[in-house]
């Protein structure tokens, strides 16, 4: 351990005054500071786009701020020479929200690759008994012989976690860790870092999630619009406190009036759907459901349990092997076009991916599904840019996209007017079924709040929504019934289930 | 049959030379298709060294030189720069075919005088091994040391740290960046080094098995070394396997041309090529690059 | 487009990085001919009245740009829709190659009117299929344009060389040529000047109608940027890959046609002096926009109209024309001239299991 004295240090790390604008006058982080004592779990709080990732990664010598300062084990930081690697060797141990370990490598390999006392050779024989050491000292249970990609979400963030430690790390930091675990897992890994506390180390927690701060931290910091706003013992504060420091405003609850039991014929209906899947677990094995009009059915799950297959065979691009897929009562060939034409539409969260094109227009985006078909902007296979530009202004102006420039590159907008370009888009031809998967991953609350209020709308103007979402708040939230997606098949939700119910069941421990 | 071992086993040799240093290229994240500039480079530059000097051993260490120096321009722009490497490895395709015709001109004025070639370097007793024999114990030092590369880079790429910062890099240079790695200046120091090897493997040509330099005379050779590593599956054993394979391919058109007059001979021209895009067809689909293969690596991203 | 629709000082503004490309790789390039003993000075005099100097010299660099636009606006079509097509030169050769066989070995006898049409067609009909190979490799095994497109260039070298070694040889037997092209077959000109290079111009502005304006353009556009989101919006990447690939051969295979029709009025083995190459440059200059193309193609003509003369009258060897366009390639990137279009690794399209 470089940094070990005598006397331990009474900070892990401060930082004060720290600012950074990737655009300028748009500060990520204005003037924050931050105190974590050696010893403490940190929660550090605040909403999706607050600036706890971009603070994270000055922390971790990822980014350089504009200003401010650090010091770390009360020891001042050089920042024009602080990168990871100074980072890692001043005991700084980072376990990112995506995984920051190399996927195609084993676990021992991940251990091994980033260590700076391994020598010239690589033995990976000894790697794996340093590593069987390490998971034996900290408590952590991890396959050490299996590839990273096949590993499940809790047992990676374990590796993670295992890695840092082997590296020395004084302080680790987790970047929103539970967002991907189930209730379950979360738990264990608060076991974990109440272990770590007790040995002495400091652990700085992200989450824009009030009940885990209050489970885990000793104290928390709140982080709102790249400022400070607060920090206190977790102890001394209550939840609604964090929640008004955390948003700065009252934020009504969502309005969901009861729904009327439909009698009219499904608006969706998919029939012993199988399809073949990234991995084994994400296998869609013998789908069945019926979504009614005016209804949200959320289908809640962890990534890789064939969500993804889910969203791609309902929007057309991944050939079912077996099954049939109903919208209004006739069966539709999985095909992207022959779906939308249907009155299926598809929201996506993972918006550069699959939703907008970035480099692309507002207005060319706002055309981009309808160049088959599409008739008021594609006329004998010419385009017809002038009234696509109408209608992207005419929806950025409705829907408050800001800028409201049908011709601003889709990269030059932030995430939250980029996603309600989508929604707009989506909604656009009063689609009987919106398919929405995780339709505000990683939006600001306000942005999401937008979006929300959207599927809301749909349902009660008598859309049909399919909400598949990893985020079990929202799928409690809107939905009308729940439905879980484990290991590729639909699992049943009983009416009612608290958290910790569905938990299990999402961990296929429910009772038969 | 021994001749045909022995023809297939030399002509491998600059496949697998190159192959071997654009293996360790490409395993740290960076496609370099200006091998063939570089193979190209080396083979002016071995020859025109071993001229002026009269040594191939000098020669050797020329080409090797010119081969980091294309290899450096590559990096600079590609690695350094970031900009796209398909783009680049044309570049540099480009202006070595121009530098390397320019030179020989200004040179030789057109009449190139013949090289002092490396000769065979039979190992006594295992020359006179059947069948095998004369394949791996009767070669020049060339081919002792492409096969001595091949077990180098395979337990480089397995067993050293470098290789498996080398891998990781290639594999997800976000997760070696976040490891204190540094992305860039592994990859900018794998492509010199597969450079210089291209280099080498183009000296092959001018040292070995011919005596001279002709203008853009690798002739895609460096473009089949590309073949190589994708159908060796990224590995060296994969890589020694598809070279072996490119060169008997070509030792057997060399060996029907000479008998039969009836085929003409561009059929036997296009064969390798013809072969090479079979094989992909065959193995292209299912092969495994490294995951982050021909993607530049950039840090700060405009993230909340 | 941008610029076009911007205005004349755009215009101007976006003239610049593309011109200090050219200027610092002729610079680059004279210091090196300086430091082998050449005069720079009396080189580049040369390649200047060697291209611009006389109707003679005009003559050479208009018809040297010719194929160099065709094969340029097939490399920026290509990369537009992501495809890294290497292989402009095959599809010229085979092209060439197809268009003689049918003016020398399949026409004899047809009626005059129908000969010139039927040559042009062939020429791009050569191109545009072994474009199609190249597609169908990557659409449908995964394999990687880049390298299928170089090993066709290679392939289409050596089926010219076949060809003109065997069933296109020429009557006599004495050369491996073809015969020449009979009189129907030949494109009309005005003096030198064929009417291929009218053609080649007014497909630069077909080909900028194709890519902003119309439907299919739109859709390789999206490809080219975000082939997943593309797939989601019912485009396949793979069809519009094979498509663009199809489309860029049959470009790259008009200019060969052109050249046997209208330059050389016969087929032989060294036909092409690299134009597939010099196009990547020819595209990258022009930003990969279609009317960009034009002045770019004219640049490299006038280059390589100039380095013969260069070659005759300074002895500077005209290989060094390569390594000028080498650096522009270079230096224009660099200058972030071109951006490419998508930040994209070396995956080729995800391949068909379960995805289509």
């Amino acid at each position: 351990m470089p940094q070990a004295t005598s006397r331990p240090a009474a900070y892990a790390a401060r930082l004060h005054g720290v600012s950074k604008a990737f655009v300028p006058r748009r500060p990520v982080l204005d003037g924050v500071d931050l105190a974590v004592r050696a010893g403490e779990i940190h929660a550090l709080l605040g909403e999706n786009g607050a600036g706890k990732s971009t603070l994270m990664k000055i922390l971790v010598g990822l980014l350089r701020p504009d200003a401010g300062s650090i010091s770390l084990a009360d020891a001042p930081v050089d920042l024009d020479r602080f990168t990871p690697a100074e980072a890692v060797r001043r005991g700084i141990g980072m376990v990112h929200q995506v995984s920051a370990l190399v996927p195609a490598m084993t676990v021992v390999e991940n251990l091994a690759f980033g260590d700076a006392r391994a020598g010239l050779w690589f033995h990976p024989r000894r790697a794996r008994r340093a590593a069987e050491r390490l998971a034996a000292r900290f408590q952590l249970e991890v396959s050490l012989d299996r590839r990273v990609e096949d590993l499940a979400m809790g047992e990676r963030q374990r590796a993670e976690i295992l890695r840092a430690l082997g590296r020395g790390a004084r302080l680790l930091i987790l970047d929103e860790p539970t967002s991907v675990l189930t209730p379950r897992e979360a738990e264990a890994l608060f076991a974990s870092l109440r272990g770590l506390r007790d040995a002495g180390r400091a652990v700085i927690f992200i989450s824009h999630k009030l009940s885990e701060v209050e489970a885990v931290a000793d104290r928390v910091t709140i982080l709102r619009q790249g400022k400070a706003t607060a920090s206190l013992s977790a102890r001394e504060a209550d939840a609604r406190e964090l929640g008004r420091l955390m948003l700065g405003r009252d934020v009504p609850p969502l309005e969901r009036p009861a729904r009327t039991p439909s009698v009219a014929a499904p608006a969706l209906e998919i029939r012993g759907l199988c399809a073949p899947g990234l991995s084994e677990a994400s296998r869609l094995r013998e789908i069945d459901l019926r979504l009614d009009p005016g209804e949200i059915l959320g289908i809640v799950g962890i990534d890789g349990n064939g969500q993804r297959e889910l969203e791609e065979v309902l929007a057309g691009v991944r050939r079912p092997t077996r099954g049939d897929v109903c919208v209004g009562g006739r069966r539709i060939a999985p095909r992207p076009r022959a779906l939308r034409a249907a009155g299926l539409a598809h929201l996506s969260g993972d918006r550069d991916g699959a939703g907008l094109i970035s480099a692309f227009t507002l207005a060319e985006n706002w055309i981009l599904k309808g160049s088959h078909d599409d008739r008021r902007f594609f006329r004998r296979g010419w385009l017809d840019r002038a009234a696509a530009r109408r209608a992207a202004r005419a929806a950025a102006e409705r829907f408050g996209i800001v800028p409201a420039d049908p011709d601003a590159p889709i990269a030059s907008l932030s995430g939250g007017n980029a996603q309600k370009l989508a929604v707009a888009r989506e909604l656009d031809g009063d689609p009987s079924v919106l398919v929405a998967v995780n339709p505000t991953r990683g939006l600001d609350v306000g942005s999401a709040r937008f979006v929300h209020d959207e599927l809301l709308a749909r349902r009660r103007s008598g859309g049909a929504v399919l909400l598949i979402s990893t985020d079990l708040d929202e799928v409690l939230a809107l939905s009308d019934r729940i439905t879980a997606l484990v290991r590729g098949a639909l699992a049943a939700v009983p009416p009612g289930s608290d958290r910790a119910a569905i938990g299990a069941i999402l961990l296929g421990e429910a009772a038969a | 049959m021994e001749a045909l071992l022995e023809a297939s086993v030399r002509l491998a040799a600059p496949l697998l030379i190159a192959a071997l240093g654009e293996l360790w290229v490409e395993r740290s994240g960076v496609v370099n298709i200006g091998i063939e500039g570089t193979m190209l480079s080396g083979a002016f530059a071995g020859f025109a060294a071993a001229v002026a000097t009269g040594s191939p051993a000098v020669g050797l260490v020329a080409a090797a030189a010119a081969g980091c120096g294309v290899g450096i321009l590559f990096a600079t722009f590609a690695v350094v720069r970031k900009l796209d490497q398909i783009v680049v490895g044309m570049a540099v395709n480009l202006i070595a075919l121009g530098a390397t015709g320019l030179g020989a001109r200004a040179l030789y004025a057109g009449n190139p005088p013949a090289a002092p070639t490396l000769a065979a370097l039979p190992v006594p007793g295992l020359a006179e091994l059947p069948l095998l024999g004369p394949a791996l114990f009767a070669q020049t030092p060339f081919v002792y040391a492409a096969l001595g590369l091949a077990v180098v880079v395979g337990l480089g790429l397995s067993r050293t740290g470098a290789g498996l910062r080398l891998r990781a890099v290639g594999e997800s240079a976000r997760a070696a960046d976040a490891e204190g790695i540094a992305v860039d200046r592994v990859r900018f120091r794998a492509v010199i080094a597969g450079s210089a090897l291209a280099g080498v493997a183009g000296a092959v040509l001018t040292l070995s098995h011919s005596d001279v330099f002709t203008e853009g005379m690798t002739a895609g050779r460096g473009f089949i070394a590309l073949a190589v590593v994708i159908f060796g599956r990224w590995s060296a054993g994969g890589v020694v396997g598809a070279a072996l394979f490119f060169g008997a391919a070509t030792a057997l058109q060399f060996r029907l041309q000479a008998r039969g007059a009836e085929i003409p001979y561009p059929v036997f021209l296009m064969f390798p090529y013809l072969v090479t895009l079979t094989v992909l067809a065959v193995a292209g689909g299912r092969a495994r690059a490294p995951a982050d293969l021909g993607r530049p690596y950039r840090r700060e991203a405009p993230a909340g | 487009m941008s610029s076009l629709a911007r205005g004349p000082a755009a215009l101007v503004r976006d003239a610049v990085p593309p011109t200090l490309a050219v200027l610092g790789a002729l610079a680059l390039v004279g210091v090196f001919v300086a430091l082998l003993g050449y005069a720079p000075g009396r080189a580049l005099t040369a390649l200047l009245r060697g291209s611009l100097g006389s109707g003679a010299a005009w003559t050479a660099t208009l018809l040297k740009a010719s194929p160099l636009l065709l094969t340029g606006l097939a490399v920026a079509l290509s990369f537009r829709c992501g495809v890294w097509n290497i292989g402009a030169e095959g599809q010229l050769l085979v092209g060439a190659l197809c268009a003689t066989a049918v003016a020398t070995r399949t026409l004899p006898g047809a009626p005059a009117a129908l000969v010139l049409p039927a040559v042009v067609l062939a020429g791009a009909a050569g191109g545009a299929l072994i474009g199609a190979v190249a597609g169908a490799l990557r659409a449908t095994r995964g394999v990687n344009e880049v390298i299928s497109t170089i090993l066709l260039n290679f392939v289409a070298i050596q089926l010219v060389a076949l060809a003109v070694h065997g069933p296109l040889q020429e009557a006599a037997g004495a050369y491996p040529k073809s015969d020449a092209l009979p009189a129907a077959a030949m494109l009309p000109a005005i003096g030198r000047l064929h009417g291929g290079l009218a053609v080649a111009l007014a497909l630069a502005f077909a080909t900028q109608l194709l890519v902003f304006r119309s439907a299919i353009g739109f859709r390789l556009r999206a490809v080219g940027h975000a082939p997943r989101a593309a797939r989601f919006a019912g485009i396949s990447p793979e069809l519009y890959g094979w498509l663009v690939l199809a489309l860029a051969g049959g470009l790259a295979g008009l200019a060969g046609a052109f050249e046997v029709a209208g330059v050389t009025g016969t087929l032989y083995e060294r036909i092409s002096p690299g134009t597939g190459y010099t196009a990547i440059a020819v595209a990258l200059l022009a930003r990969l926009h279609p009317l960009s193309v034009i002045p770019s193609a004219l640049f490299f003509g006038a280059l390589e109209a100039g380095a013969g003369a260069m070659q005759r009258e300074a002895g500077v060897p005209a290989v060094v024309a390569q390594m000028v366009q080498g650096l522009v390639v270079l230096l224009s990137v660099g200058l972030s001239v071109a951006r490419p279009p998508r930040a994209r690794g070396l995956r080729t399209p995800e391949p068909k299991r379960g995805i289509d």
